[in-house]
């Protein structure tokens, strides 16, 4: 009785161990400050990535690092940033992490747009693209005291309301442009592991470069520019409401009218 | 066995037999007006306009066409209305954050949460919340297969169509669809499902037995965000509604192949079509209008001017 239970057992094994050996494992590193709306927006987007994930058999994992301890890991999926320029543009340069996505999460320096790195990919509006905004609005209205910004509170458009109002729910802040540009990069890595079924950095590197149109939930399906800067509108912000989109109406070039178009 | 065969067929009978005449009346959601348009779909003319609530949206009528179910998304309820006396007859709670439903066969709502991710199973005359299930994030679309064994709802954050399956009221697949879906509809038979992408601009054929999608297609249409599916009565042609494009696109059902454009209102969103497949009917959100479609010359024939941003649409024909 007893030998015929542990065969059965083992019969259960065999048939039950496979599909477990499906549920893929996603491991994502970031260094950053582990407070503040990017390290909560981060977190959003690994919500998230696990909502999905409970219907595909795939589990995300995100842990906080320091660089050295960054600099030490051989299998990556992706690294994700949320540094100074001066050390996003020293990781995203090691050698180590030529073929491995880097992620600027949340600044906005010109550098790390006109350094053209085949494998850094920034995620929130650059200081260019802001500027261009503010001279698009300028140009219609010369009285114009309205700042530029990536994400507000308020925005509603393109599903932007629930993203706003479900982030707040959770963490009772709001979401600010450096919260929208964690959650994005955390979203648009696990949409792509959802639709390759892998997790390797090189097929990562390749779908985000080739494949990717991510639902931001600000507009259009997203895609990168050779700058690694990711396409998207830029809000214009006056006593804290938004006045109106950039592009603007009638600007030519539609969302590459503002930043840096190419690395030519 | 047999006995449970005569109960069926007596089942049915019953229900045609309680089937009402046709008012051929259109229902018209108007989104900013808090009201429902009531056209004579027959004549175009606005028969009568129904205080309904704040923000209706999700519309749709009870399988013996005796009840249109409205919901009002900002009172997180569902408003019934007699379709022959046009009164208001009550309000389910289906809870947080409504947007859309689709009626089971045995006139069960499945509503979608969307803020909290989730499909609530609803008895209209209990007005009780019989199931809840867990979906992807930011649920809409939701449809019903003809026997009613399976329900879809496409989660629109999440960029899936799950499969619930309505005995054992759980998920029980998932496909990948393109980014943002946002309508579903059935064959006949419920053997295939098509399904529109907004971000992905896209429409594409789900298999339902095997589980996945077997055919894709592009929309090249200027502008075009994929709303509405609706498949005519014969199977042949499919109407997907393109929202800020302003026009219906007409696919071949089968090939997918884009047959015909339709210039209608602005920003079109919902569509519904005569039970004949004769005239199609479009909520046109920024015009304020409804268009009535000859389907026959791919031609608007009338512009029916309703409330404000009129959203979504059903007839009792």
């Amino acid at each position: 009785m007893k030998i015929m239970r542990a065969w059965i057992l083992g019969l259960l094994s065999l048939l039950i161990l496979p599909v477990q050996a499906q549920a893929m494992n996603v491991e994502l590193l970031y260094v950053g400050p582990t407070e503040g709306t990017v390290w909560l927006g981060v977190q959003q987007g690994l919500d998230e990535a696990n909502h999905q994930g409970e219907f595909l058999g795939l589990k995300y994992t995100l842990t906080p690092v320091s660089k050295e301890v960054l600099t030490k890991q051989k299998s990556i999926t992706a690294v994700l940033l949320a540094l100074d320029p001066d050390q996003v543009l020293s990781i995203a340069k090691l050698k180590q992490f030529s073929e491995v996505p880097v992620f600027n999460l949340n600044s906005d320096s010109n550098e790390l747009r006109t350094a053209c790195l085949p494998n850094l990919f920034n995620i929130t509006a650059s200081q260019k693209m802001k500027a261009d905004a503010q001279a698009q609005m300028l140009a219609k209205n010369s009285d114009s005291k309205a700042h530029a910004q990536g994400w507000h509170k308020d925005f509603r458009k393109f599903a932007a309301r629930q993203l706003n109002s479900r982030f707040t729910k959770k963490h009772g802040v709001i979401m600010d442009d450096d919260a929208w540009a964690g959650w994005a990069a955390v979203k648009m890595l696990s949409d792509t592991v959802a639709r390759t079924q892998k997790a390797d950095a090189a097929t990562m590197l390749a779908y985000l470069k080739n494949d990717l149109a991510f639902d931001g939930q600000k507009g259009a399906g997203a895609t990168f520019r050779e700058t690694g800067q990711l396409r998207q509108l830029v809000l214009l912000i006056e006593d804290d409401k938004i006045v109106a989109e950039a592009p603007l109406r009638g600007v030519k070039g539609g969302l590459d009218s503002l930043g840096l178009k190419s690395c030519k | 066995m047999k006995f449970k065969q005569l109960l069926l067929s007596m089942l049915i009978l019953v229900s045609v037999s309680a089937w009402a005449d046709p008012t051929y009346r259109l229902f018209v959601t108007n989104e900013k007006d808090d009201t429902v348009s009531v056209i004579d779909s027959r004549t175009g003319k606005i028969e009568t306009t129904i205080e309904i609530g704040d923000r209706p949206r999700g519309i749709g009528l009870s399988p013996d066409h005796k009840i249109l179910y409205v919901v009002i998304s900002e009172e997180n309820a569902i408003a019934m209305v007699d379709v022959a006396t046009l009164k208001i007859i009550g309000k389910l709670k289906p809870g947080e954050d409504p947007e859309t439903f689709a009626v089971h066969p045995n006139g069960n709502l499945y509503v979608s949460n969307e803020d909290d991710a989730k499909v609530s199973v609803i008895n209209p005359e209990s007005g009780k919340i019989l199931y809840e299930i867990k979906v992807g994030i930011e649920p809409e679309p939701v449809a019903a297969s003809p026997n009613g064994d399976i329900v879809l709802v496409a989660s629109e954050s999440t960029n899936m169509v799950h499969i619930i399956d309505t005995k054992k009221h759980e998920v029980v697949a998932n496909i990948l669809v393109g980014a943002r879906p946002r309508g579903l509809a059935f064959n006949h038979d419920g053997s295939l499902a098509y399904v529109s992408s907004e971000i992905a601009n896209e429409v594409a054929i789900i298999n339902i037995e095997k589980r996945k999608v077997i055919k894709t297609a592009a929309i090249d249409i200027e502008k075009s965000k994929p709303m509405a599916l609706v498949l005519s009565p014969d199977e042949k042609t499919l109407y997907l509604t393109t929202g800020r494009a302003s026009k219906v696109a007409v696919f071949n059902a089968k090939t997918l192949e884009l047959v015909a454009t339709i210039d209608v209102g602005k920003r079109v969103w919902g569509a519904v079509l005569s039970r004949d497949g004769s005239t199609l009917f479009t909520a046109n959100g920024l015009s304020h209008t409804v268009s009535m479609v000859d389907t026959a010359s791919n031609k608007s024939k009338m512009e029916i001017e309703v409330g404000q941003f009129p959203w979504g649409l059903a007839l009792d024909d």
